[in-house]
């Protein structure tokens, strides 16, 4: 149980850059696969990729209703905008302890494209397999590398405009 | 093998994961060594993921798990009060206690079974604390009476034993005086056979024996029993 509301709740902060909303996204989260539980098929796969699916798939759910309550077009602008609210105004005890690095980390995310940010989570953060990624996002397997390898890329372009050093 | 700056970005999550075929890798690499740029991507690139493999999960809020458990089965008081009083079942399912449990459900079961007490006779009315009361008060009485029925058989049976054996044996030296004899004597004619032996002079010392051994069971000579082992006991403390 432990394990899994961690791995839920990290997903949805890594995506939101909110603890707030992470929170809440994932209470919404569990609150829905204990509605669907019986629908549940171990034809689907294992349990926590379902898990992952469904968090996944409300995380875009949020993302769309949260851009259209803003009526901003792009990410790059409200995604920052949380992370700094968040950071100044209510930090929780555990998360005020994240390092420099995570904060700057989760910064940089919160500028990538949806679909880039979330396979970029998924596969460095979350650890998961290329063919769990794809049963979790539904494309194809090529599509999945080739997103991994475009966000990577992309976020370690924008890390570094941000003045983070490599290091080996 | 032709390589060039877009390929080197195609293919670079394939580099860091060890993905590329020999050939491949061995392009790549001679491509960095003449391309600065694509040698500080791939440097960039492949620090940023070490460290995001490094990253450790974040810890959720505390109060988050209450909160999932709110929201699916219920509040939080209704499950707090049902642990506090059901909680230390949970002690119960550990395998010793399990088995002993167990064990001690079946020894209820097969001595119920044996005071005659089954499932299919019972019946509402038996469930009434007088009703309950009166059938064990009437169980004990019946093994009671069994019990004092079985020792009075065997009583029998000893004295017939005692009764056919030859009287072999000459008094001990520790034969009761003849004082008690005298008291013996005066017990009226239709007393028990074992009394008759007793009162007859040369008792034997078995006989003796088994008068008091036996004499506190037997319900119909009580009186003169007790009085016999009265006088056993002030021969015994008169010696």
């Amino acid at each position: 149980m432990r394990r899994h509301t961690r791995r839920v709740f990290n997903l949805c902060y890594r995506f939101t850059g909110n603890a707030t909303e992470a929170e809440d996204l994932s209470q919404e989260v569990f609150l829905r696969i204990y509605r669907t539980l019986s629908s549940y098929q171990s034809a689907f796969g294992a349990f926590p990729t379902w898990l992952t699916s469904v968090t996944r798939n409300l995380l875009v759910d949020h993302y769309r209703r949260t851009r259209r309550d803003r009526q901003t077009d792009s990410i790059d602008d409200s995604m920052p905008q949380l992370e700094e609210k968040h950071s100044s105004a209510r930090a929780p005890d555990k998360l005020a302890e994240a390092s420099e690095l995570s904060i700057q980390l989760q910064r940089g995310l919160a500028r990538l494209s949806p679909e880039l940010r979330e396979s970029v989570i998924l596969r460095d953060l979350q650890g998961l397999e290329y063919s769990e990624i794809q049963a979790v996002l539904q494309v194809p397997e090529g599509t999945v590398k080739s997103r991994i390898n475009r966000g990577r890329i992309e976020l370690a372009r924008i890390l570094t405009e941000m003045g983070l050093k490599p290091t080996n | 093998m032709d390589w060039n700056c877009t390929l080197t970005e195609e293919r670079l999550s394939d580099y860091l994961e060890g993905k590329l075929s020999p050939a491949e890798a061995a392009a790549f690499s001679a491509h960095m060594a003449s391309c600065a740029n694509c040698t500080e991507t791939v440097a960039q690139v492949g620090s940023l993921v070490n460290r995001m493999h490094k990253f450790e999960m974040v810890e959720e809020p505390p109060q988050l798990i209450a909160k999932i458990l709110d929201a699916t089965l219920g509040p939080r008081t209704q499950k707090e009060s049902w642990r506090q009083w059901f909680g230390w079942i949970s002690v119960l399912w550990q395998p010793r206690f399990a088995m002993g449990l167990a064990a001690a459900v079946a020894s209820v079961v097969i001595v119920s079974y044996a005071a005659g007490l089954t499932p299919a006779k019972l019946k509402k009315a038996d469930l009434s604390p007088a009703n309950v009361l009166r059938s064990a008060n009437r169980q004990a009485h019946l093994t009671y009476a069994r019990g004092a029925k079985f020792v009075n058989d065997l009583r029998v049976v000893y004295e017939i034993q005692s009764k056919l054996q030859p009287e072999p044996e000459p008094m001990p030296v520790s034969s009761p005086a003849p004082a008690p004899q005298d008291e013996h004597n005066s017990i009226p004619p239709n007393s028990t056979p074992q009394q008759k032996s007793q009162s007859s002079p040369p008792a034997s010392r078995t006989q003796v024996r088994s008068g008091p051994m036996f004499a506190f069971l037997s319900t119909e000579s009580l009186a003169d029993n007790l009085a016999e082992n009265s006088i056993n006991i002030s021969n015994r403390s008169a010696r």
